[in-house]
């Protein structure tokens, strides 16, 4: 793996070296320049707002709450402090709401890796009996869809409203990702397969120590995609769970938030913390612990973002060439 | 020969049965263990035989008054449990009747068991029933008979009859027959769990459908005394109200759905831009940072859009110190341009994420196409127009068209997340329309029929999608 990314840097390297020889090799005339710079400032101003917003919502988060309130924090920090941070242990059910979330997006997305693998490979095996009728008894249910009502009675007609396995239980089996498994087991080459099963290994000892191990880049894909799609997940939270605001997920809780008044009161809890209310509004505000909710919503996606970004092309390119 | 035959209907009888009875362990229309009014509507067998709290949600009252003891609903929700429990058993031992003899003959014993010890809790419901019959507050308790507990009584002995047959036609095994069944079914039997779960969570619903020609609301039962035939569905039509709404709803949605189309190039001129950019870590930063946008919900765009557009949000309080207005103003707040900006946060959101494939694309054409045309004398925009656009206009296309197959589909996340008092009447399509109608406004029928009407013009147009697609590039979407 290691020598892998050497060489991968190395080819790089040489391509860019290549590139700026190139390049002073290429004359450029005034109409490329005004064709660079018009494109670059493009790009530039895009790329700006992609990012600038959320550079916008942390630094009032972290600046002088009296100057944030003024609307005086736009472009420069002012006044470092992580007192809003602090705080959010006494927003209301904010920690409850992080739990929920955090426990859903481990448990759901393990289960479902989980199953996508092993279900993934059992439809790869010709000998099942009807193989082709169930692989497209699951694959077919991407493109129809009862529709928000009947789905709303079914679930509490199994009893998954306010409940939280409702969150989990009808993830486990994702078609798209076990389309996705499917065709990346189907390019391992079937002697590593055979010769494991001539030793008499069973389906369930050639996955583990075969399948799984080889399909891990696959997976960790359907994983990383599963877990974003967790994180974010809120209408699932708004429709199924109207009695029990403690299973509520963080992205529903933020929303509700949002729009809740622009008073402290309606989002702290007053009687556990021991500053009183006007004390507790010189030092933070609405806008500062909405800003501060929703950095706390973002940040685990933007941290996790870079170093994933491989993992979600990938994701996009095997979905473009299934078939 | 014969007895095979018989064997082999026997066993399809047996299975059946066990299949429909796991089946109706989860279904709360049929729920022997509801035996008073105040036991929950919504509550299966199973949840009644597993959760006790749930079972005596409404029992407060009755517990403390002495209508009901608490005896009863114990003795209930035990007798439940073991319902539950027998016809799991029966289960197993119709998952191992594909296997040898060994474990056919293994797999009858098990069913027998499971029967009687799902006729042993069909007795202590009944045990409950009768009991409850005797409160001393009927009129509260309401206490009721129902014919679930035949149907469960007959299917369980329906599988003991079945079993017992079966294990006296299979001829004995051998002691040292070794347990084995032959690799298929072994494989199903593996698939099966995953299989009943994508028909609950997939195909049932599909069984919901029925609302649409009930007058159902909330907390009712069906019955064929609210049969309405297709009432909803002229009722659609004939309401003035509600007409009314479908034409705004369905403008708003085609509106949107048709904008999003006529930009969808945007995503493939992005790419084709990004590819101009020279400096492969300049190029490679842009695209990190335009795809982040595609991977927060639309919850967490609101929360953006309002620290930049809201009262005292950032816009306003550029503009105040700038002078330009006095006071902050809530830009969220308003029905201008609702279309355009709605198609210009889903731009902010999707377009670097939609250009990465075009990106790709663009990777894989050869390169010696480029070098020919420049020596050709082909300039920049001539290049790009006849190289790179030829060359990504099929994926172009295959795209466009799973776009028009979901142009009644725009998602309602973030419409909701956007939609307020002054901007309702421009931003409700379709998805969300169904949302507030059917579960905020109780009209559980009206909402249904408009859910399956998308639903069955959306595979319409799916399946008129991939008939286009097979004829632009020869091979099919779905």
């Amino acid at each position: 793996m290691g020598r892998q990314t050497k060489k991968e840097k190395l080819e790089k390297k040489l391509e860019m070296n290549y590139e700026k020889k190139h390049k002073r090799r290429f004359k450029m005339t005034w109409k490329d320049l005004i064709f660079e710079i018009i494109n670059h400032s493009f790009f530039f101003i895009f790329t700006l707002a992609c990012i600038f917003p959320f550079y916008y919502i942390f630094i009032n988060t972290v600046s002088d709450n009296d100057l944030v309130r003024k609307g005086a924090i736009n472009f420069i920090p002012q006044g470092f402090h992580i007192k809003n941070y602090l705080a959010l242990a006494n927003v209301n059910d904010l920690i409850t709401s992080l739990t929920v979330t955090v426990s859903r997006t481990l448990i759901g997305t393990v289960l479902m890796v989980a199953v996508s693998g092993f279900v993934g490979y059992l439809v790869t095996k010709k000998e099942m009996w009807g193989r082709k009728i169930w692989y497209r008894f699951i694959v077919v249910t991407m493109y129809f869809n009862a529709g928000l009502i009947p789905w709303y009675i079914n679930m509490s007609m199994l009893g998954l409203t306010d409940n939280f396995l409702a969150y989990i239980i009808p993830g486990i089996v994702a078609p798209y990702n076990i389309i996705l498994v499917k065709t990346y087991i189907e390019s391992i080459p079937a002697e590593l397969e055979e010769s494991a099963q001539i030793d008499g290994a069973s389906y369930m000892k050639v996955f583990r120590t075969i399948i799984w191990p080889l399909s891990k880049p696959i997976l960790a894909t359907i994983a990383i995609f599963g877990a974003v799609g967790n994180w974010n997940s809120f209408t699932d939270s708004l429709i199924l769970m109207p009695n029990a605001p403690q299973l509520h997920t963080l992205q529903h809780k933020l929303y509700s938030y949002l729009n809740a008044a622009t008073n402290l009161k309606g989002v702290m809890s007053s009687g556990g913390s021991s500053v009183s209310g006007s004390a507790l509004n010189n030092i933070l505000n609405a806008k500062t612990i909405k800003y501060t909710i929703s950095m706390v919503t973002i940040i685990p996606i933007l941290l996790v973002y870079p170093f994933m970004q491989r993992y979600f092309e990938k994701g996009i390119m095997l979905g473009a060439v299934k078939g | 020969m014969k007895v095979e035959k018989v064997t082999s209907k026997l066993y399809f009888i047996q299975r059946i049965s066990i299949l429909i009875g796991v089946i109706l362990l989860f279904i709360p229309a049929i729920n022997p263990s509801r035996i008073s009014g105040l036991i929950g509507k919504n509550l299966s067998i199973f949840t009644s035989g597993f959760f006790y709290s749930r079972l005596t949600q409404n029992f407060g009252r009755a517990f403390s008054k002495g209508w009901v003891g608490t005896m009863t609903t114990q003795i209930l929700f035990i007798s439940s449990m073991i319902v539950c429990i027998g016809f799991i058993i029966c289960a197993a031992g119709g998952c191992l009747s594909p296997g040898c003899l060994k474990m056919k003959r293994h797999g009858n014993i098990l069913s027998i068991i499971g029967t009687i010890t799902a006729l042993i809790g069909a007795y202590g419901i009944r045990w409950a029933q009768i009991d409850i019959k005797g409160t001393s507050n009927p009129d509260k308790v309401q206490p009721m008979e129902s014919n679930s507990l035949l149907i469960f009584a007959v299917l369980a002995i329906l599988i003991l009859l079945t079993s017992i047959l079966l294990f006296i036609l299979l001829p004995k095994p051998d002691k040292n027959e070794k347990y084995e069944m032959e690799t298929k079914y072994k494989l199903f039997l593996l698939i099966l769990p995953f299989l009943i779960l994508c028909f609950v969570f997939s195909y049932l619903p599909l069984f919901g459908w029925r609302y649409a020609f009930f007058d159902y609301k909330a907390g009712d039962n069906i019955s064929m005394d609210n049969f309405v035939g297709f009432k909803w569905f002229t009722y659609l039509f004939e309401n003035k109200a509600t007409r009314a709404d479908i034409v705004r709803v369905l403008k708003n949605t085609l509106a949107m759905s048709g904008l999003g189309l006529a930009t969808s190039w945007c995503a493939m001129a992005f790419a084709i831009f990004l590819c101009e950019i020279k400096n492969l870590r300049i190029r490679r930063f842009i695209q990190t940072i335009t795809t982040i946008p595609n991977f927060i919900s639309w919850v967490l765009v609101f929360a953006v859009a309002f620290a930049i557009f809201s009262t005292d949000g950032f816009l306003s309080s550029i503009l105040i110190q700038m002078g330009v207005i006095d006071n902050g103003v809530n830009y969220l707040m308003s029905n201008n341009h609702m279309w355009l900006k709605m198609l210009a946060w889903g731009m902010w959101k999707g377009l670097g994420w939609s250009a990465i494939i075009y990106v790709a694309a663009i990777s894989g054409i050869d390169q010696q196409l480029y070098e020919a045309a420049t020596v050709d004398g082909a300039g920049r925009f001539q290049r790009m127009w006849h190289i790179t656009v030829p060359s990504l206009l099929p994926t172009f296309l295959v795209l466009l068209v799973m776009a028009v197959a979901g142009i009644l589909s725009n998602g309602m996340d973030q419409y909701l997340v956007f939609e307020n008092s002054y901007n309702t009447d421009t931003v409700m399509v379709l998805d969300l329309y169904v949302y507030k109608l059917g579960i905020n406004n109780g009209k559980i029928p009206l909402a249904t029929v408009v859910g399956m009407a998308k639903s069955i013009i959306s595979i319409i147009l799916l399946f008129g999608a991939n008939k286009v697609s097979k004829m632009i590039r020869g091979n099919s979407i779905i």
